[in-house]
């Protein structure tokens, strides 16, 4: 892991609490309805100025905080095209389940590979500084993730043609 | 055109009293400093760059930070936070926290770490200009060769931005998560 | 100072709480009704349940001396309760809105309650003898965004409002032939209905979350989404204030806030703990916590630093320790209420919030 790592993490954390300021607000241009006001944007007002945490041009995470919701979106490290594909499939990997992770968006921000949406009922049922764990951790795991399956299918791909010319011998 | 969809049209803008409408320039306070041009803010560089030389960073991002173009247009804003970006980088990982803690005590200290909390995110924020075109998706590399390495992090821009985050974290320590709240709330972008 | 009574009523969010003046009765909003709770011994056990309500419920005041209870909901209504003989009785008010109510309080005089909604609009709601109905009246013409929280002045007149468009605002909800006329004070002479008698805006702008007269009545001091609080001492009429005194915190927002005394002010909001605020017309400061957590405040640290090591060699290792957090409230505080208090001094306070307890304070 790079030394970079932490810092980078420690500001996500620190904007993270920060953006999760948010409370029970009922939308106040359709009757009757209490929707995510970063996903409506119908209020210009209810909107705060968005952040943005890099750690380098390919490496982001985007956090738009809103008076009832908070959208933060991932952008993760992607070397090469091998990579590229890995986090693609990953990102889809997870985003056909979004139902089962409660705030994971089911679409990732544009120029983002995954995105979550933490509303308000969210925090109230879940523990505030749980959910930030929740969002750090996950963004430790996937750089790990992405690695270790990079290390396994080019060591498979060595297998592979090994084996394939093995008769030739 | 005569083929104009009406289901698509958002009535809500048209209507001025539509929420969507909201004023925005009421959010802004009465105190905001009048607008700064950009050639302003390069003689505001200036005097940071001499200052920086003479060997006193906490006089140069004391008035970098006091200078901040709120009001200024797109360009001037753009020239201070190169201004403000060359402070920080000028200024040593073990001298951070006591320039810090100078800057952002005493009178106006508050605003002061207010205003350079703002100038960490817009610098993250900004697109670091890229010293190679290596986004190379092309067919030829396949990512499997060996040799390109595995790129361990460090993307374009990874230096800058890891100055700004170390600048974030002692900031965080110093002046608490209220900081970032106000980066969020405050209108006056730097 | 005495240990905090705290009632872990459930685990569901509580919008807002309301005492009942001799504390035998507590009333909280809870989804879509309000439940009421009755002291036995330390406890508080569910006695009623006031259901009408269609969608969430934002708040419940209980008025001192009628014991009349009045709601209010984001399905646009509110309702006055009244004890009967079978049971509360709820009286639907006219309230004219078209969008969530999100606030409700009694004035001091009884004789009026103020609505907040997003529809923009404060509805002063009083009772008309003659259709045997609360009514409203809308205060309408400075305000562009929800109202988030009101608080009436100790003359029953004036009304403090804070809204999502980041202004703090003082108007007048002078009702002829409910209300007598008001003493002059430095927030007006004369005050015709919707006289606006000031205007707020802090420099990092921010939705104001909470607002509040001074026992007083004559500062007022206001909570915004930037962190700050911010107190305000009115010069005279139509005149810039006498100070405006904004202080920035380290801390996340506040979202409610009570005077105690002229100089004191007692804040608790997303950091999960009540704070207390010092000052006067010179300055305020932020002068700490009221929750006594110092004595193994270090050794905490360090047992979380370790864990967090352990947490980094194991993969998933046990967070057990750190899932309580070390506050009394484990979520955000939504509401703080004055429980006991003597000519504004107070002497307990309550706070509710997103956690389901309600926890009653000595200062």
């Amino acid at each position: 892991m790079s030394t970079s790592l932490r810092p980078y993490l420690q500001c996500v954390r620190s904007s993270l609490s920060a953006a999760l300021a948010i409370s029970n607000f009922a939308s106040q241009t359709s009757e009757r309805h209490n929707v995510p006001e970063i996903e409506a944007a119908s209020s210009p007002e209810l909107l705060l100025n968005p952040l943005v945490i890099s750690r380098n041009s390919d490496e982001r995470t985007f956090i738009e905080p809103s008076v009832n919701s908070v959208r933060v979106s991932l952008k993760v490290k992607q070397a090469d095209e091998i990579e590229h594909i890995l986090v693609h499939k990953f990102a889809r990997f997870l985003t056909q389940r979004a139902d089962a992770f409660l705030i994971l968006r089911r679409k990732p921000v544009e120029g983002y590979d995954i995105s979550f949406l933490i509303t308000n009922f969210h925090t109230e049922a879940m523990l505030k500084h749980k959910i930030v764990d929740f969002v750090i951790e996950f963004m430790e795991e996937v750089d790990k993730e992405i690695s270790e399956m990079k290390l396994f299918l080019n060591a498979r791909a060595r297998f592979v043609a090994e084996s394939f010319l093995t008769p030739f011998d | 055109m005569a083929q104009l969809n009406y289901r698509t049209i958002n009535i809500d803008v048209l209507d001025p009293d539509s929420s969507i409408n909201f004023p925005m320039d009421t959010l802004l306070p009465a105190t905001l400093p009048a607008p700064t041009t950009s050639s302003a803010a390069a003689a505001v560089a200036g005097e940071v760059r001499q200052l920086l030389r003479g060997g006193d960073p906490e006089a140069a991002l004391r008035h970098v930070l006091d200078t901040a173009p709120l009001g200024g247009d797109e360009r001037a804003k753009e020239v201070h936070l190169a201004a403000v970006t060359e402070v920080l980088q000028g200024i040593r990982q073990g001298e951070m926290s006591r320039v810090l803690e100078g800057v952002c005590t005493g009178e106006g200290g508050a605003g002061r770490a207010d205003c350079l909390m703002k100038y960490l995110y817009k610098g993250m924020a900004s697109p670091v200009s890229n010293q190679t075109p290596r986004k190379s998706v092309s067919p030829q590399n396949t990512g499997f060769s060996q040799i390109q390495g595995r790129n361990l992090g460090e993307g374009g821009g990874g230096q800058q931005m890891s100055v700004l985050l170390s600048w974030h974290e002692k900031l965080v320590e110093l002046v608490g998560t209220g900081s970032i709240v106000r980066v969020m709330t405050d209108r006056r972008t730097v | 100072m005495a240990a905090p009574e705290v009632h872990h009523l459930f685990h569901n969010p509580i919008a807002d709480h309301s005492f009942s003046p001799d504390k035998s009765t507590l009333a909280v909003a809870r989804d879509n009704s309000v439940e009421l709770y009755e002291k036995s011994g330390s406890k508080f056990s569910l006695s009623d349940e006031l259901k009408g309500h269609e969608k969430t419920v934002t708040g419940v005041d209980i008025a001192p001396s009628s014991g009349r209870i009045v709601t209010c909901s984001q399905d646009r209504n509110a309702y006055v309760w009244e004890r009967t003989s079978s049971g509360w009785k709820p009286t639907l008010v006219l309230l004219r809105i078209n969008r969530a109510a999100t606030f409700v309080r009694w004035s001091p005089s009884e004789q009026k309650f103020a609505v907040g909604s997003g529809a923009r609009v404060i509805a002063v709601c009083y009772f008309e003898e003659e259709n045997d109905w609360w009514i409203s009246k809308h205060l309408k013409k400075p305000i562009r965004s929800t109202i988030t929280a009101l608080a009436w002045h100790p003359n029953s007149v004036l009304l403090a409002a804070g809204s999502t468009d980041s202004h703090a605002r003082v108007l007048s909800s002078f009702i002829k032939g409910v209300d007598t006329r008001p003493e002059p004070s430095a927030w007006g002479e004369r005050l015709p209905f919707n006289t606006i008698c000031g205007e707020y805006l802090n420099d990092s702008a921010g939705w104001i979350h909470g607002v509040s007269f001074s026992p007083s009545g004559n500062a007022l001091a206001f909570t915004g989404h930037d962190s700050s609080i911010t107190v305000v001492y009115p010069s005279a009429p139509e005149q810039p204030p006498r100070a405006m005194l904004n202080v920035t915190t380290r801390l996340l927002p506040f979202n409610s806030l009570v005077w105690n005394g002229e100089n004191e002010i007692i804040a608790a909001g997303h950091d999960c703990e009540p704070y207390r605020l010092r000052g006067d017309e010179s300055g305020w400061q932020l002068a700490g916590t009221i929750e006594n957590k110092s004595g193994h405040g270090a050794d905490t640290a360090r047992e979380e630093s370790a864990l967090h090591m352990f947490r980094q060699m194991d993969l998933k290792g046990q967070t057990q320790a750190d899932i309580q957090l070390k506050s009394t409230h484990q979520n955000t505080i939504s509401t703080v209420r004055p429980y006991e208090e003597t000519d504004g001094v107070l002497r307990k306070f309550s706070t509710s919030g997103v956690d389901g307890r309600v926890v009653i304070w000595t200062v």
